[in-house]
This record gives structure tokens, sequence and C-alpha cells, in this order.
């Protein structure tokens, strides 16, 4: 094995490591098929999102967004229930918002040039105050209809419903940007945005249907979650945004050149979700769980670095 | 004051270096000359002691010497300065030059009177006319170069390695630079210069020496170094000059009708024929890229345009390549390629959307993809690995080779060349010309902007000449010479 595998899948045998190790410390709660059901339906929602911040990544942008249009998508869709309207308006109507509000962000950033840490965050901010607005502060949990609980609660032959969720979306993703022309050009456009511009790709087209698509697919992971806990609030989404960059940074340690992966994401997803999950039953205090998930982080990218100046 | 001998450095089967011997005395300026990828940068860096060689002794003054670091090296009084070696925008030649330096002190506070002095000094030796005082990000790019040199002589380097100083600067410019050299020399500093540019190193060198597969094949004392000299040890041989002439019953290709753009700032008109080169000489700034560009959409132009007798208005370069236009731009790293892509990225991502299957959804098929670069490589002669290495692996002149292969195997009617050769050594200087002539012999317009005089002579059926944002003159091939293509990009009263 070369020193460059060594680094690559490096990543993906820590992984199994601390699987190994939790499954030694709890045999029976870590490594039990509930736990397991658990584990991913834990995981699922920032699955998504981490899938959002993984496309912007890939054109070398950021999305500081993500988690106040999950947010808001979670309270428009609970604000049209509680008017009465149905299933089938309120959810397209969510996931809608969240397309626009990643539009409008794509624009700030291709058309005005603002660059994307700024402009996400003030359209963020502006995102969250609607959710706020709309919530009036409280907690959202009336008149939800069954169809809605059905989108992430239960399971389909044992397998819990929010994992097919991960599959379909993070499925579609790495086949959009490994096997398909918009994808090339994303890694086109985040490798060298000049030379692509040059090149005669239609950057600011690509790169605002790249932030519409993560904005789209942050509401939907507010939606998920939404469905799953049966109640909203307007900031339920914010604690995603970290934990989503965090398996970003940790999945482009296992890629062969450094840039974001939809696989690499995941296994960051992964790593961070059992960590805290294994700790928890382990009976590690949630504080040290915080401070082992920093560390892991940084030790991640620090042994891929050291790897590469080699 | 350095010595060389017997300097060796492998890695795996390769000899890097062999057997390399070299000395250098005080206020002696040498030229280090080869093709890429002959062995100058692992000399530098075994030099500067960023490498180590496997055998082979350094002496400094007659002393033996280990480099263990870059340390070391700079202890001994050995600058490397890179052309694009970083300084802070925001401070001023005199804090620039004291970066990574101790600062005098004065009452236990930064002396900046002190330190102003002692860089006025030396700066008044080599670069008078550099102003200290203003943040370096307001200098010329010329000048700034001056800051790097003096911040080397400043910190008592005794030993100046120059790697391609003037690959950036345009002629004028150049003279500056070396006139400030002359001035750093004359104070008993040594000089080792590496360029690409061989009528520099033959004005200004005492000795030369040619540097081929890891050894030294030639060594050329003071009234020896010849550019002519220099290419043969290379390998290469010296450049011929069209003796095309423009077939003017060919149909016009493209036909620019009082266009400006950027730097174009008086209306330019041209037309180009089937089969032709039309070589667009200036200096950086006259113009000529700027045409380029506004024929590539890539910037906001004026005037009219017809492409094969039909309106042609690009507003970006995806128009462009729809329309059969091709372009190799200037800076291939900044503007065009993507490293850390493989080859075949590289290669097909202008005109991706030709390789779908026969379903036509937007998914590339790589098999096709992976045919027409072999086809493409083959045509621009690339030397590479696997199609699937990431393109920085690749040496200059093959990284400009992969650029020209995205539009080797497509019938493309104009094709516009930014510097062509810039950064890329001599062998594939000449493959690229031929491949440049290749293109046109199949029936395109070429259009070639260059800085260096000989290669628009080479190239160029017609030369035109840029100045001050405007075309002065276009010569036939009978009527240019070297000097009278000099004279017009330079003259200021013809303006």
């Amino acid at each position: 094995m070369t020193r460059t595998n060594l680094n690559r899948f490096g990543t993906l045998i820590a992984f199994v490591l601390l699987c190994v190790g939790f499954s030694i410390a709890a045999p029976a709660a870590f490594a039990s098929p509930a736990n397991v059901f658990n584990l991913i339906q834990q995981m699922a929602t920032l699955a998504i999102v981490a899938t959002a911040a993984t496309l912007v990544m890939t054109i070398s942008e950021f999305d500081l967004s993500v988690g106040f249009s999950a947010s808001l998508a979670a309270v428009i869709c609970f604000v049209l229930f509680g008017q009465g309207y149905d299933v089938w308006l309120a959810v397209p109507a969510a996931l809608l918002v969240g397309l626009v509000g990643g539009a409008a962000n794509g624009v700030l950033v291709a058309r005005f040039g603002i660059p994307s840490f700024v402009a996400t965050l003030a359209l963020g901010t502006i995102l969250s105050g609607f959710a706020f607005g709309l919530s009036g502060g409280q907690s959202l949990f009336q008149s939800v209809p069954d169809g809605f609980k059905s989108l992430a609660r239960g399971d389909v032959f044992g397998i819990p419903v929010l994992g097919f969720w991960i599959v379909a979306v993070l499925g579609v993703a790495a086949f959009v940007l490994t096997q398909t022309e918009f994808g090339r050009r994303l890694r086109a456009i985040g490798g060298n945005a000049q030379a692509a511009r040059l090149a005669g790709l239609p950057i600011v087209r690509d790169v605002i249907v790249t932030f519409a698509i993560a904005g789209g697919l942050s509401a939907l992971a507010g939606l998920l979650l939404a469905s799953r806990l049966g109640s909203v609030q307007h900031t339920m989404g914010e604690p995603l945004l970290l934990p989503a960059y965090a398996a970003v940074f940790i999945g482009t340690t296992a890629s062969p050149t450094g840039a974001p992966t939809v696989a690499g994401t995941l296994l960051g997803v992964a790593i961070t979700g059992v960590m805290v999950n294994g700790m928890t039953i382990v009976g590690v205090e949630p504080f040290v769980q915080k401070i082992m998930t920093g560390v892991i982080i940084l030790v991640a990218v620090l042994l891929r670095r050291v790897g590469r100046t080699k | 004051m350095l010595d060389l001998s017997g300097i060796s450095r492998r890695f795996g089967a390769t000899h890097a270096l062999e057997d390399v011997n070299l000395a250098l005395s005080e206020g002696e300026v040498l030229g280090l000359v080869g093709p890429n990828g002959a062995g100058k940068s692992t000399l530098i860096k075994i030099i500067a002691g960023a490498d180590r060689p496997d055998a082979g002794e350094i002496r400094i003054d007659g002393a033996p010497v280990q480099f263990h670091s870059a340390h070391d090296s700079y202890a001994a009084g050995i600058r490397v300065i890179h052309q694009d070696a970083p300084l802070v925008p925001g401070f001023d030649t005199v804090e620039n030059c004291y970066l990574g330096r101790a600062y005098p002190r004065r009452f236990g506070r930064i002396d900046r009177k002190a330190m102003r002095a002692a860089i006025a000094e030396v700066a008044a030796g080599i670069a008078p006319e550099l102003d200290l005082d203003v943040p370096v990000m307001f200098l010329p790019p010329a000048e700034r170069q001056f800051v790097r040199l003096l911040r080397a002589v400043a910190d008592k380097g005794r030993l100046l390695i120059l790697d391609e100083p003037t690959a950036a600067l345009p002629a004028e410019d150049a003279e500056r630079f070396y006139e400030v050299l002359r001035r750093t020399r004359q104070r008993g500093t040594s000089i080792v210069l590496v360029s690409h540019r061989l009528d520099e190193i033959a004005e200004f060198c005492d000795r030369a020496v040619v540097i081929r597969d890891g050894r030294i094949v030639a060594r050329f004392g003071k009234d020896e170094v010849k550019p002519e000299a220099m290419i043969a040890a290379m390998g290469g041989s010296t450049s011929q000059r069209s003796t095309r002439e423009t077939d003017t019953t060919a149909p016009k290709m493209i036909e620019i009708d009082g266009v400006t753009a950027g730097d174009l700032t008086r209306p330019a008109d041209l037309a180009v024929h089937a089969g032709e080169v039309i070589a667009l000489y200036g200096l950086a700034g006259s113009g000529r890229s700027s045409l380029v560009n506004a024929i590539w959409g890539a910037i906001p132009w004026g005037g009219r345009m017809r492409l094969m007798g039909a309106d042609y208005a690009p507003r970006s370069p995806r128009q462009a390549i729809a329309q059969g236009v091709s372009c190799v731009p200037a800076d291939r790293h900044r503007s065009g390629l993507f490293l850390s892509e493989d080859l075949i990225f590289n290669k097909t991502l202008p005109l991706l959307s030709g390789y779908r299957r026969a379903g036509g959804l937007p998914i590339p098929d790589t098999g096709a993809e992976r045919a027409e670069f072999l086809v493409a490589a083959e045509r621009v002669s690339l030397s590479y690995r696997d199609p699937r290495q990431l393109a920085r692996t690749l040496s200059g002149g093959n990284q400009q080779k992969l650029i020209f292969s995205r539009w080797a195997n497509r019938h493309s009617r104009v094709m516009l060349l930014d510097e062509p050769t810039e950064g890329v050594d001599v062998m594939a200087k000449a493959t690229i010309k031929d491949i440049i002539r290749a293109i046109a012999a199949d029936g395109n317009a070429v259009l070639v902007s260059t800085s260096d005089r000989d290669e628009a002579l080479e190239l160029g059926d017609r030369i035109a000449v840029f100045r001050q944002g405007g075309i002065v003159r276009i010569f036939t091939r009978a009527e240019a010479s070297a000097e009278a293509l000099s004279a017009a990009a330079q003259s200021r009263e013809a303006a």
C-alpha cells in the first residue's frame, strides 16, 4: 500500500476501528440492530445537509444558510398545515422556498460577485428572520397530517425509511457529480473558475443552479427532521451547519486530490455520528463528546496534510 | 566563491544530476540554460539547501559545506529569487525587505529610521528610482521585482539565483531590470541566471552552461555565449522564418472592423484569410491580448466582427466555441488548466457535450473521451504516462500541448493563441510552432498574439504590430524584419 493510499483509506480505517472499539466496549448496546436503526435515523438529516455543503464546496464556495433554509422550510410547512393545507401542497411549497432562497444565494454570488461566505450569511439571517416571524417564536406541532409523519418514520423490511432517503439523495448527488456533464463543470469551476470561464462553461448559470440545489436539499432535510420529531421550532436547523461542514472536511481527507466527494462526506457523517452515539452509550459526558469531535476533525485533516507535504 | 564538484542526484532509476562541476567567482554572472526537466531546478534546490546531493561536494570560499536545510544555505549568503516570490502587498519596500529579519530596535521599539536608512543605502546603489515608502501593491511589476532583488542583497546576499526573472515583464521593463542587476553585480555579488530567453542570457552573462539530461553538455565563455550555439547544445534546431505569403484569394475567415476592447483603445481593422497565420506583436498592454479576448468573447468589446461573412458578436467564450472559434489563452496555470484533474478531463471539458451517447443524456461516454484523447495527444505529440494522471504532473511544455489538444480533433475555423510558447523550453517550442503551422495548413485562420519578436517573425505570414492600444502597421512577409518590428512596436513619436 503506497503512502497516498494509506492516507486515503486511513479515514475509512479510522471509522472501522471506531465501530470495532465501541462494539467491544458496549457489545449489547452499540452493535444492536436497534441502535444501528437509531444511528441511521440520527444521521439522515445531517447527511442530506452535508451533501448540500458538498455540492457548494465542489465549486469552491460556502453556503452558510443551509441550517436556516432547513428551519424556514419546516416552519412554512407547519404553518400551512395549521391553515388546513394538504401535504401535497405544503411540502412542495416548503421545498420551493428552499430552492428560491438557494437560487438567490447563487445570484448574489455569481451575478453580483459577493463572496459566498458573506452572501449566504446575510441571506441565511434573513431567512431565519422569516422563520422566526412565521412561527411567532412558538413551537409548532398541531394538525400535522399522518401522511407527513410517514415521510421519515418507521421502516420498510426493517430498514428505516430515512435510510432510503440517504441512499436516494446521496446516490443521485454522487452520480451527478461524478458521471454527468454538470458534475464535471462544477469540478472545473471549483478547480479554476477563470479557466472554466475561458473554456466556455456557463458559470453563472451553473453556480446559481448549484446554490438552488443546496437550498432545496437543506429544505428537504428540514422537512425530514420535522417529520421525525413531529414538531418544529424556528431555530431547529441551525445546529446542522457546523457538523455538516465538519463532515465534508473529514470526507476530503479520503479523496485523492483533497476535493470534496459525496462518498467522503458520507464517511464524515458516519464518523461524527458514530462518535456521538458511541460516546453517549459508553457514558461519556456531553461536553467531552464535543471536545472529542473537534479533536477528531483536526486529527483527520492534520494527518492528511502531513501525508501530503512529504 | 561557490564551487560544486561531482554533484549527483538520483530519483529512483533516473539521474536528475550526474557529475556536475561548476565554479563561480565573486561578481560573476553565470547563465544556466536547458530544456524543462533537464535538472536545472534540482541543481538550484541543491545550491539552496532544499535538496541534498547523493554525491559530490559544495565549497564556499574554498571550505567544504553541508547544507542540511534552506537555512544553512541562507546563512552562507545564497538567495534564490523566484519571479513570483511573495511580497506583503500592503507593506512598503522597507518593511518587505525586513520580513523574516531581526528589526533594529531603539529603546525596545522598532527603529523605523534605522531600517529605512539601511535599505536606502543599498537601494541608492542598485535601484535609485525605486520609491521605498509606498506599499508595494502600488508599484509596477518590474519594480516589485526590484524589491525582491533589494531584499536579497540588503540581507547580506552574496550569490543570487534568479529563476526566470523577466518571464512576466515586457521588453522595456526587462531592460530596466537588467540595468538594476548590472549595478548589483558591481557590488561584487555573484549571480546565477536561469532563463528561457536566450538572448538575455547572451547579453548579460559572463559565462553560460547548458544542462541536459542532468549533465552539463556545453560551457560557453564570455564571447561564445550566443543563442544559436546554446540552442544547438540543447539539441534543438535554430528557428526558421516563415516563407509563406498570404493567399489573398482564400476566403476571409474573420473580419475585424473598428473593434475596441480593454487595452485596445483605438479601433482596429484586420481580416484573416483561411490558411493564414497572422502574428499580433506588441508589448504587454499594447492591445494585442485584448483583441484576442474580444474575439473569444471573454471581455466586452465594441465595433463589428464577421465570421466567414456572417455577423459574429460573441458575448462569452461559450458563444465563440459554438461558432467554431478556438482559443489557447495566455497564462496556462491561471487561465487554462485544471491542475488537480486528469488529462482527459482537461482535454474534453470545452466540448464536453460532444461526448454524449446516442441517447442524448448529458452523461459523457468515457470510452469515447479516451479514444479522442489518444488521437489528439498523438497529434500534438504530448508525452504522458497515463491519460488519468493529473495535469499538474506534466512539464510546462506538455501542459501547453494539453491545452492545444482540446481543439485538435475538431474542425474549427479560427484559432486564437495568446503567448503560446511562454515558459516553454526550446524543444517544446519547436513542436508547438509546428502544430500551429499544421492548424493553418488545415484551412483555419490562426491569430498568434506574442511579445516575442522572433516568434512573430517565425510564425506570421503577416504581422500586425500593436502599440499603445492600437494596430500601428501590418507587415507582409517581405516587409518584415526584426528592426522594423521593434521600431514600430516601440517608437513613440509615430504614435
